[in-house]
């Protein structure tokens, strides 16, 4: 049975649709931030099912070009853009239900935020679903914009709009480098699309090989930057910081999942040419990342901004399966597709929680404002600590089995070194995790602390991810037929081989 | 899927902690329960080593598959030489809760629980990365024991002993990946059960030499072997009584349980190759540690350091290459986790009543507390290997071994020996039995329960020392096994 394009396209236009109405229902007196968020996951929960029924329905593996006549091949929907529009959308979902907290305690946010959280959604999906340069140019700037916004969106404080012109600022310089590589790749091939460009560049002659190494490695420095990667890490720091919480941990868990995902298409489909001359110096970057952000890490006092470091690590573990993915393929690419589920489960968790502690009562900031948490609020004491130990990759949570495929993948692909620095960061990482629980477990709290306990349906969330974290780690010895790892594992295979499906 | 025997010992108590994690039962409840739950896994136990049958090979296997793209099992197994520990685990555990027994909160129990659960499972994984699963699950709940209930600058203890573990850890999971990447380079397929990647060809010797490092290293910090043992001081002073006892009569034995069960079977040619140096690195241990004791005049850092000197002698024993060290070895990990433990409870309870664990402060014990200087006695006459104990019989197989290693080992083994044993009574005869004057008047006797918890510990120790084969009957086919499969030595 053939599905109708109309169908394989419902995710993205119920998200999109839910963006343009909410900002027509923000100028309504009646709306509240509350009407607004369910409205918000409404949409989200509508994309999330009909993307399931996509990733469902027909056959295991799929990949479609939906009307070719209007949009030429300009966006593909597969297997891959299904699993990565499930991890989008959930981002979605769950930052509201974390945040909704946050939103109502703090008044400058109003109902045209949740539109612009959605038409961020929207242009991440798009990125992930786009197969042509320049719509993913298109998809990426409507995402990076939205954030912008989001990030200044309190504008009664300063940090929040000098992290968001500072993000405005470098952000549009990276895009320029976008549109430069795509016009070099273009000028070399005479095409945009993926999948087309390594085949036009096999054809080419020889004196174009240049300008089509320096695009690829101009589109490389764009995404370098979006996921913070060395040496363009520098503003991540703080424009993450500036960031209201769950901004923050929007742009940390999710938006890093939409730069990988359509990172991976580019890699994997295209630039076996140029890929071969980036590995051996994302070798270099790798290390330069780790390192750096595990000295970040290790010397910031405030939580937030931990957290914040620790995810440019997290950024060199996703990048040494990416370079491994030139001699191990599928493995490679199954692993970051992992790990990107991992991190975006702890991730979310971790910034969530912290937003909805910091969103009560007195500010916590530093290590020592969670002195003897466990004591005062002990179910988010646990939470939090198992966001850290999957953070950490402890076994017996998701972090670990991602950091396994990592790792293992490395050093089958002969970057057995990779792996031994990756091993060195996990170990440092330890440090500024586990600092955490000693923090919250081991002293007394000297001055009273108001924290009230989660209240309504956040800590349901909170307890749900990490469920999922444990379950993720332990697998599913226990019980037959559940999706456990391997489920996982799976489904990042199958969004793997659904790439190379021609058409 | 069946579940075995050896699933439910290693995940009752995980079980039962957690749902004491969610109902609100109070510390009390708690106890009764941690209890109940380890006499049922002394019963489990006890029906395990009834069913054991003599022969050398792995028991009462689990095989279900885990992570299938990458070959992880949940494979669980025993052997003759797990079996001893096993059974050293089940009895001190009920026996150590009863020490306990007061004054303790809800979430010492549970660590407690969880505890055993990450040492029994470590004791059955037969898959590599199910093994560092339990093996790094394992220092959780030490890490909130002694975090949350120790004394002194016990966070950074804390810090330090987990900071330790975890670089070893990594270390070894390095390893472990490495083989399981020469496995499938090897074999075309995925896999990290033990049996398949003995079965690895493909390595050179450097490659080799590299992963037998990234193993022993994270061993030798677990046990500890003489570089890594700068985290035992601070954390056996810091420890809770609960905390300090584990880790020196279970998670230290551990360490040398690991090297039997995974660095012996997949390199074997190096662990020959290297036995001199590592007979040597335990007779060091064994004389440094013995010297570190000597120095101390904290009761606790003593035996913490007595207790690191014996680890090195058992050390030597399992890289004697005969069947005297090796027996001997396996007898010493169980005589001394049983005298050792024994000995941390005991001072544990004097540092509780008197507070103080200083030796010259000490003295004049004998008198207030009788009982507590019989079983204090019996203990500490094991420590040294007086005949009739159990410490006598293994510490002279593990002399005989080492002779039979080399004469010069032996001779030093034998010589250090001694001298620790005329130390060990000279400490004695001064904390415990003089009348030094010092003010003991808080010092209280057993109870009844302490009395019960420690009467199987000594009888242990009686038993094994005077009637040996029983024991040695059930381990003796798995050391021949060890020997002539493993190591293919021939004239052992």
């Amino acid at each position: 049975m053939m599905t109708p394009d109309f169908i394989y396209l419902l995710p993205l236009f119920f998200v999109g649709i839910g963006a343009i109405s909410l900002m027509i229902l923000s100028t309504f007196k009646t709306m509240t931030i509350r009407k607004g968020a369910i409205a918000t996951l409404l949409f989200l929960v509508l994309a999330f099912l009909s993307n399931g029924y996509n990733l469902n329905s027909g056959d295991v593996v799929y990949s479609v070009y939906p009307f070719v006549d209007i949009f030429n091949k300009m966006i593909v929907v597969d297997t891959f853009s299904g699993y990565f529009s499930t991890i989008l959308i959930l981002g979605g979902i769950l930052t509201i239900l974390i945040g909704l907290h946050y939103f109502e305690r703090h008044k400058q946010f109003t109902v045209e935020f949740f539109s612009l959280f959605l038409f961020s959604v929207f242009g991440m999906m798009l990125l992930v679903h786009a197969n042509e340069l320049i719509s993913a140019f298109i998809a990426l700037e409507i995402a990076s914009i939205s954030l912008y916004v989001m990030i200044g969106f309190q504008k009664v404080i300063d940090k929040r709009i000098e992290a968001s012109y500072r993000y405005l600022v470098l952000g549009s310089l990276a895009g320029v480098f976008f549109l430069l590589g795509t016009s070099f790749i273009y000028a070399a091939t005479q095409t945009t699309t993926i999948g087309t460009i390594g085949n036009m560049a096999l054809n080419t002659v020889d004196s174009n090989a240049p300008l089509l190494i320096i695009g690829g490695t101009m589109i490389l420095i764009t995404f370098l930057f979006k996921i913070a990667a060395f040496p363009f890490q520098s503003w991540a720091l703080d424009v993450y910081d500036g960031a209201p919480l769950p901004v923050t941990a929007f742009m940390a868990a999710t938006f890093k999942a939409a730069i990988f995902g359509f990172l991976l298409r580019l890699v994997v489909v295209d630039f076996d040419l140029i890929r071969d001359f980036w590995d051996e110096v994302l070798v270099y970057v790798i290390i330069f990342t780790l390192a750096y952000g595990s000295f970040l890490a290790i010397i910031q006092k405030s939580l937030k901004r931990m957290l914040v470091a620790s995810s440019i690590v997290h950024t060199g573990y996703l990048l040494i399966a990416l370079v491994s993915i030139g001699v191990i393929g599928e493995s490679a690419a199954s692993s970051i597709i992992f790990y990107l589920v991992a991190y975006f489960l702890s991730a979310i968790g971790a910034f969530g929680l912290i937003a909805y502690i910091s969103s009560e009562g007195q500010l916590r900031i530093t290590y020592d404002d969670f002195r003897g948490f466990a004591k005062i609020r002990p179910y988010m004491a646990a939470m939090l600590s198992v966001f850290m130990l999957s953070l950490a990759g402890i076994p017996s949570t998701i972090g670990f089995i991602g950091k396994f495929y990592i790792f293992t993948g490395a050093i089958e692909s002969g970057y057995a070194i990779l792996a031994i620095v990756g091993i060195i960061a996990t170990f440092i990482s330890v440090y500024y995790y586990f600092k955490l629980i000693a923090v919250m477990y081991f002293y007394r709290s000297s001055e009273l602390i108001d924290v009230p306990p989660l209240k309504g349906i956040a800590p349901i969330v909170i307890s749900v991810i990490a469920l999922t974290i444990v379950w993720g780690g332990v697998g599913n010895t226990l019980v037959a037929y559940f999706p456990g790892v391997d489920f996982l594992i799976d489904m990042a295979n199958l969004s793997y081989e659904s790439l190379f499906i021609w058409q | 899927m069946d579940f075995g025997i050896l699933s439910v010992i290693i995940f009752l108590p995980m079980f039962v902690a957690l749902l004491m994690l969610i109902l609100p039962i109070g510390a009390k409840g708690t106890r009764n329960i941690a209890f109940l739950t380890s006499i049922i896994i002394f019963i489990l136990v006890s029906l395990v080593y009834y069913n054991f049958e003599l022969s050398g090979y792995m028991q009462f296997r689990e095989h279900h598959t885990w992570i299938t793209t990458y070959g992880i099992y949940y494979s669980l197994g025993i052997d003759g030489f797990s079996l001893i520990i096993l059974m050293l685990i089940a009895t001190l555990i009920p026996s150590a809760y009863l020490w306990l027994w007061d004054g303790r909160t809800k979430g010492y129990w549970i660590s407690m629980m969880l505890i055993q659960t990450g040492i029994t499972g470590t004791l059955f994984a037969q898959d590599l990365i199910l093994f560092y699963f339990f093996w790094e699950a394992m220092l959780l709940p030490v890490f909130m024991i002694i975090g949350m209930f120790g004394t002194g600058n016990r966070v950074f203890s804390t810090i330090k002993i987990t900071v330790y573990t975890i670089m070893g850890s990594l270390l070894m999971l390095i390893s472990i990946l490495y083989l399981g990447v020469a496995f499938f380079n090897n074999y075309g397929f995925w896999s990290f059960a033990l049996n398949d990647i003995v079965q690895i060809t493909n390595l050179t010797r450097t490659e080799e030499i590299w992963l037998f490092a990234g193993f022993m290293i994270a061993f030798a910090i677990k046990i500890p072997l003489f570089p890594f043992h700068t985290w035992l001081l601070e954390t056996y002073s810091n420890s809770p009584t609960g905390g300090v006892f584990l880790l020196s009569s279970i998670m230290a034995k551990l360490g040398v349980y690991g090297i039997v069960r995974f660095v012996m079977p997949i390199f074997p040619e190096l662990y020959k190759e290297f036995a001199p140096f590592f007979v040597w690195i335990g007779i060091f241990g064994l004389i440094y540690f013995g010297i570190a004791a000597l120095m101390q005049i904290n009761i606790k850092k003593m035996f913490a350091y007595s207790s690191a000197s014996h680890l090195g002698f058992i050390v030597t024993g399992i890289f004697s290459l005969n069947v005297y060290g090796m027996t001997g070895a396996a007898f010493l990990i169980i005589a001394h986790a049983m005298a050792t433990g024994g000995l941390f409870l005991l001072v544990g309870k004097m540092e509780y009543s008197l507070g103080i664990k200083a030796i010259p402060a000490l003295g004049g014990i004998a008198k207030k507390a009788p009982i507590f200087t019989v079983f204090f006695a019996i203990m500490l006459l094991c420590i040294v290997g007086l005949p009739g104990t159990s410490g006598f019989v293994s510490e002279f197989l593990i002399i005989l071994g080492a002779f039979g290693f080399s004469p010069s080992a032996g001779i030093v083994s034998a010589f250090t020996v001694l001298v620790a044993a005329s130390f060990m009574f000279w400490m004695f005869q001064k904390a415990i039995l003089s009348d030094s004057g010092n003010d003991v008047s808080q010092m209280k006797d057993l109870n009844f329960k302490e009395i019960v918890g420690m009467l199987p510990l000594a009888f242990l120790i009686i038993a094994m020392g005077i009637y040996p084969d029983w024991f040695f009957y059930k381990i003796e086919p798995t050391i021949q096994h060890y020997l002539i499969d493993i190591l293919e030595i021939r004239n052992y």
